[in-house]
């Protein structure tokens, strides 16, 4: 699975993809196994010239990963893959992974806003001290610096209602991991670009770009897309709502949603004349022949959405050639309509307002 | 796709049987209710559970303990120990085994809503400082330091009850319909815990997570859909007419 997720990444880097994104979860089996993304992502830098190297969301409580060391970690990636780092910052909402690592869910909304302001701190000062509640550290250099300045683009992953405002305030982008229907995405990135137009940036920079999870399975013939993609689709689903949420172990204020399988079942059926329907295949989902992709993205282009990630694949179910194929069929019939092949070439945007 | 694997002859012999299905909401007031989840051996965890559910990641179990002031067969206090699973998508608890305090509650509970209960003395206490539950020899749990929580902070999902119907051996899906009025966090012990005296030896809490303590008003509605035990809730799941 590794190597093909590897292989996947080179082909996406040379079709003129713009992110890879590796995520961090530990223990949740067929789901995920991606529990050392630090060492994939290495392996991604070193193979691949242009693509932006998406480490997240890495979970910001103490007791998974020192700040320190996601600093130094990131810091890292950044220089090798060329100043091409994106670090995705998160909490976790499973008890699977909480109490694996005996984690007080009651404290890592703290943690998590503790980690994302000394994060660029740490990487723009000489010397950083902090005495604070998740950890504390006197003065050193945190070693090395990022090549890209003032630091890398940092996100933060939505999953619960509220979050993307929690980003805002902070000026970092909004990661979606939720599968939320148009109008409800709609109604959560307008809120979030009018509220980071006013935030206390974290870092050096604000990072108003709001990117939605989805999936991707392109093939000519939209019958043979939805018979692929649409099992693939279910078949993550299943996976992710038999995970241990961590509202339905432990009692707590700061976790209101059952995760994503929440808001998944919380998503209201496509309306009658969504295109969707009548090819028999889920609102806004990347399944579909390349011209019902590039209506698909256009309609989450225009309610203010900036960039989707999509997934490729799910518990291996469908076979690598085929994935790869639907990926070139993509490149192909698709991004034509979003970008010209020069577009494509240049370096991928991003964020530049710098604050500091 | 982990799925459970218990045999489905050998849970349908102590199974409940429903003559009919009830077309009352059955409203029990208001009532004290103590929730314990726990997580169980990962190595039971589909020998535990009917071949239409999933385990959960990892493997759960919840106990929960009512005292109910007023219901068709007056006052009575519950214990019932369920397994954290799955139908299709949605977070359910499969009961396995339970007490109750009343012969006519009992019998009630039963045929009304599949619950697998057996008469028994529930020592349900609640003081101050905690709350206590004991069942004779399966169950003695103490549950101290209590902290006010928000009303809406405790998930109550879905029973399933597995019991003989005029649809044949069907799932039961009995929801709970809450309004809680105090919420407290307590900090659970588990004393002593018998599998076999709650429906299956291989049932056997490895690690407390957490507990409740809530007053609140609960109704168990009438039962809307069954699944049937051997197939996938995707296909299985039948609505009651």
């Amino acid at each position: 699975m590794y190597h093909n997720a590897l292989e996947q990444c080179r082909l996406a880097d040379e079709l003129g993809f713009d992110h890879v994104w590796a995520v961090e979860h530990h223990f949740l089996e067929e789901y995920s196994h991606c529990s050392a993304p630090e060492a994939f992502l290495a392996a991604v830098a070193a193979q691949t010239r242009r693509i932006r190297v998406g480490h997240g969301a890495v979970v910001c409580v103490p007791e998974m990963n020192h700040p320190i060391r996601v600093a130094e970690r990131a810091a890292a990636l950044d220089l090798i893959s060329g100043g091409r780092l994106e670090l995705g910052t998160a909490r976790s909402s499973t008890w699977t992974e909480l109490g694996g690592f005996g984690v007080n869910p009651d404290d890592t909304k703290k943690t998590w806003d503790e980690f994302v302001r000394v994060l660029p701190k740490m990487w723009m000062q000489e010397e950083f001290e902090w005495q604070g509640k998740a950890f504390s550290m006197p003065a050193r250099n945190v070693l090395p610096k990022p090549l890209q300045q003032p630091h890398p683009p940092m996100w933060v992953t939505v999953t619960s209602p509220g979050t993307e405002l929690d980003a805002a305030h902070r000026g970092l982008g909004c990661l979606g991991v939720s599968a939320a229907g148009y109008a409800e995405q709609e109604r959560r990135t307008k809120e979030y670009h009018r509220i980071i137009q006013q935030c206390e940036p974290v870092g050096g920079l604000v990072n108003e770009q709001v990117h939605t999870m989805n999936f991707l399975y392109c093939h000519e013939d939209y019958r043979q897309a939805r018979n692929v993609g649409v099992p693939m689709v279910n078949a993550f689903n299943v996976a992710n709502a038999h995970l241990y949420w961590t509202r339905e172990a432990h009692p707590t204020h700061a976790y209101q949603t059952l995760g994503n399988a929440g808001a998944a079942m919380k998503a209201k059926k496509p309306p009658a004349d969504d295109p969707s329907v009548a090819k028999g295949l889920p609102e806004g989902v990347g399944v579909g022949d390349p011209e019902h992709l590039v209506a698909t993205i256009k309609r989450w282009e225009s309610i203010g959405v900036t960039g989707i990630n999509f997934l490729l694949n799910a518990m291996e179910m469908v076979p690598q050639e085929q994935v790869l194929e639907s990926m070139r069929l993509f490149a192909r019939e698709v991004m034509p309509q979003f970008r010209s092949a020069e577009d494509a070439e240049r370096p991928v945007w991003t964020p530049a307002r710098v604050e500091v | 796709m982990l799925t459970g694997s218990a045999d489905i002859d050998t849970l349908a012999s102590t199974a409940p049987q429903l003559a009919a299905f009830s077309n009352e909401d059955l409203d029990l007031g208001d009532v004290l209710c103590l929730q314990l989840t726990a997580e169980m051996r990962n190595s039971a965890r589909e020998a535990v559970l009917p071949p239409s559910l999933h385990p959960t990641i990892p493997a759960a179990l919840s106990l929960q303990a009512l005292r109910v002031q007023t219901s068709p067969w007056g006052a009575f206090d519950l214990a019932l120990c369920r397994v954290s699973c799955r139908s299709g998508v949605r977070a359910r608890g499969f009961s396995t085994g339970g007490y109750v305090s009343s012969e006519a509650a009992c019998a009630g509970l039963r045929e009304r809503l599949g619950f697998p209960l057996t008469v028994g003395e529930v020592d349900f206490r609640h003081g101050y400082d905690g709350v206590s539950l004991k069942v004779d020899s399966a169950v003695h749990v103490e549950a101290l330091d209590p902290e006010p929580m928000g009303l809406d902070a405790v998930q109550y999902t879905g029973t399933l009850n597995l019991a003989h119907t005029p649809m044949g051996l069907r799932l039961l899906q009995v929801e709970m319909q809450t309004s809680a009025s105090q919420v407290e966090r307590l900090r659970p012990r588990i004393l002593s815990f018998d599998g076999a005296a709650w429906g299956n030896a291989l049932l056997a809490p490895s690690q407390v997570i957490a507990a409740t303590v809530s007053t609140m008003h609960l109704v168990l509605p009438v039962v809307r859909f069954v699944c049937k035990a051997d197939e996938l809730a995707f296909t299985g799941t039948e609505a009651v007419s």
